[in-house]
């Protein structure tokens, strides 16, 4: 078990107030299932665990409320929970997920890798670009064509190009 | 006899063989490298070994678990930052070892004695499953229920801040897991009226985000630290030394096994369990514990190995796991259609003597890896970060699209990224999550059998209970579990647990 922080860490006062506002909403959700029908009913046994998890949360709340309020809250907060790298990274995942279906596996996956390990490594593009073409020549040759998991083909008319490959060397034959 | 030739069917079929291998192979360096972990590759590779048949699915993933446990020890010992968290023990004594210039032999000697402690585990698996199993069609529902119980207590009292943040984690799993239409009587639950939302939330997605997304970007606060490097020197150890060791290499593997076994308790609580145990019954150690003794290597090592096969034996003989790793491998089998319980040995003895057989190859190939190619290793462990972070998140986005082919995983998948990201800065656990999403079914389902069966009567329940010796046992268990989460048991017993928590705030 770690040790208990001595203040508390900034924003945990109020991530834990969400958790226990989003539990008791849990809650409310879970009577509304069946209310209290009897105790095989669909809704009891969630009812039983949204309550432990308002409970448990109450008890959070005491022990954070216990300790001390953080000094320089906003600063600590974009410092040690909410860095520039992480949400700037929240956000490339975020147009990632949005471009996978419309552009396709490769064309977006490539402009990801590029992007984010152009922003990690602070710039140096020609070495982004090399290590991103060849990350994703790997993925694409393990799990598309060695696990043959089906990728979203967007654009690139992929499946077209293996069968026009695979049918060129069909009739070399 | 016929469970022989299941025995060593990944021993003869090439591609079985090479899926172990690669495994254990690729197991060692997810391990090895910190901020990847086993856990984190098993849940990512789930969703591309859905096509797959059960057993290649299943020898990648042994190999993996294998290698993985394994791997944390060499950053431990090199770098003294483990690799995973069940290398935290081994660090203590590893890398003074590696400071005096021994690190080969520190290497050499973890691997020989994950080896022993791997093989310990999975022979007390086949051992012991087939018994317990037998043993367990005689357990109530309300025994499964409380076992479950007991599991997701432990993960939450033993790993995280304090109990209540475990608690809370587990009964979130537990209530993300009910989410979907009602098994029994088709009455809807937390859908909001949304379609999609009535096939339940998909475990993988939340798996691959709480483990895979949401490490990810915690990794990216400590991009810039710096590896030391270290001089390494013969690997294969020495006969001498493994002789004299044996004995407690033996016992910690003993240990191992049986903190596995237990649900809700893995490798890592093992390891220092085992360390524990070693500094007690070392009465003269050449070099003192902390600086460098060969015990305090050995016992952690072996005794993470061996967790491996003792986690197997509650998640194959009553669906319950054993840990992470396992509650992961478990929502594999569910999406293969097997449902491990104390039939699975009756109707599919193959897959658990696959299981057992190809556990033992895995091993094997960790040992054989393990010794060789050190060369490789300390250019793998350099990889930049800033191409392995992003390329972590584009499998993980990947893998939660190839679920069902479509977004909607990946929006889940990044929700529960972010979530666990704030859960772990604010020192939750997400491993009660997954534990209770995976086993929220079965609760929901025994709680509503036993209490049916009481004909509704609360009392006519906590009376079965108290009357039946297994279920009085669990429920003492779990009680006591409680109890020493209360301030008096800490004030009055501290010495004890504080010792394991100074090894795991190192």
């Amino acid at each position: 078990m770690q040790e208990q922080p001595t203040a508390r860490r900034p924003g945990e006062l109020v991530f834990t107030l969400i958790l226990l506002v989003g539990s008791l909403f849990l809650l409310w959700q879970a009577y509304g299932i069946s209310g209290f029908a009897g105790l095989s009913s669909a809704g009891a046994f969630p009812m039983a665990m949204s309550a432990i998890m308002a409970v448990s949360l109450v008890v959070i709340l005491a022990t954070v409320l216990r300790r001390p309020a953080p000094a320089a809250v906003l600063e600590r907060l974009r410092k040690d929970i909410l860095p520039a790298t992480v949400v700037v990274f929240c956000g490339l995942i975020l147009v990632y997920s949005l471009a996978l279906d419309w552009l396709g596996f490769i064309p977006s996956s490539f402009l990801f890798l590029l992007a984010s390990i152009t922003f990690l490594q602070g710039g140096r593009f020609k070495r982004a670009l090399g290590l991103s073409l060849l990350s994703i020549i790997c993925v694409y040759v393990v799990f598309r064509l060695v696990f043959q998991v089906v990728l979203p083909e967007g654009l690139i008319p992929e499946r077209a190009i293996i069968a026009w490959i695979q049918s060129f060397f069909a009739a070399g034959n | 006899m016929e469970a022989l030739t299941y025995l060593f069917s990944s021993w003869i079929q090439p591609d079985l063989l090479f899926l172990t291998a690669l495994g254990a192979f690729a197991g060692i360096y997810i391990g090895a490298i910190p901020g990847l972990s086993v856990t984190m590759a098993v849940s990512i590779l789930i969703s591309f070994t859905f096509s797959w048949e059960v057993n290649p699915a299943l020898a990648l993933m042994n190999g993996i678990f294998m290698g993985g446990v394994y791997g944390g020890s060499r950053t431990a010992i090199l770098l003294n930052i483990p690799g995973a968290p069940a290398a935290i023990a081994t660090s203590l004594d590893g890398y003074p070892m590696a400071k005096k210039g021994e690190a080969g032999q520190a290497i050499g000697l973890s691997t020989v004695m994950s080896f022993i402690g791997g093989l310990v585990g999975i022979v007390v698996l086949a051992l012991a499953a087939p018994a317990i199993s037998e043993f367990a069609i005689k357990f109530q529902p309300r025994d499964y229920m409380l076992i479950a119980v007991m599991g997701i207590l432990l993960v939450g009292a033993l790993s995280g801040e304090s109990l209540a943040k475990g608690v809370f984690a587990g009964a979130f799993g537990i209530l993300l897991g009910t989410v979907g239409l009602d098994p029994m009587t088709a009455e809807q639950r937390f859908t909001f009226g949304s379609v999609s939302l009535m096939n339940g939330i998909s475990s993988i997605a939340l798996m691959i985000g709480m483990f895979g997304v949401s490490e990810a970007l915690l990794q990216l606060h400590h991009l810039n630290a710096q590896a030391v490097k270290q001089k390494i020197d013969r690997i294969v150890p020495l006969w001498g030394d493994i002789k004299r060791h044996l004995s407690l290499t033996l016992q910690s593997s003993g240990i191992g096994v049986i903190i596995g076994a237990l649900p809700g308790t893995g490798g890592d609580i093992a390891a220092l369990m085992a360390y524990d145990h070693a500094k007690r019954i070392t009465k003269n150690p050449d070099v003192p514990f902390g600086e460098g003794a060969k015990e305090g290597l050995i016992a952690p090592e072996s005794a993470n190995n061996a967790a491996v096969g003792g986690a197997y034996i509650p998640m194959l003989t009553l669906g319950i796991p054993g840990d992470a790793v396992t509650a992961v491998i478990i929502g594999a089998l569910f999406i293969h259609g097997l449902n491990p319980g104390p039939l699975l040995l009756l109707e599919k003895p193959d897959m658990f003597w696959f299981t057992v057989g190809n556990l033992v190859l895995a091993d094997i190939f960790m040992l054989i890896f393990g010794l060789t190619g050190i060369r490789i290793f300390t250019k793998i462990i350099e990889c930049p970060k800033a191409v392995l972070f992003p390329l972590i998140l584009l499998l993980s986005v990947v893998g939660a699209y190839s679920i069902n082919n479509s977004v909607a995983d990946v929006w889940w998948m990044l929700g529960f990224g972010v979530f666990g990201y704030f859960m772990k800065l604010y020192g939750y656990q997400v491993a009660p999550v997954i534990l209770g999403i995976i086993l929220s079914r079965l609760m929901d389902d025994n709680w509503r059998r036993a209490i049916i069966s009481e004909r509704e009567s609360l009392p006519d329940f906590v009376l079965g209970i108290l009357t039946s010796p297994l279920s009085a046992t669990l429920l003492g268990i779990i009680v006591f579990v409680l109890f020493t989460q209360t301030r008096w048991w800490k004030r009055r017993f501290g010495a004890a647990p504080t010792s394991l928590d100074a090894v795991k705030s190192n």
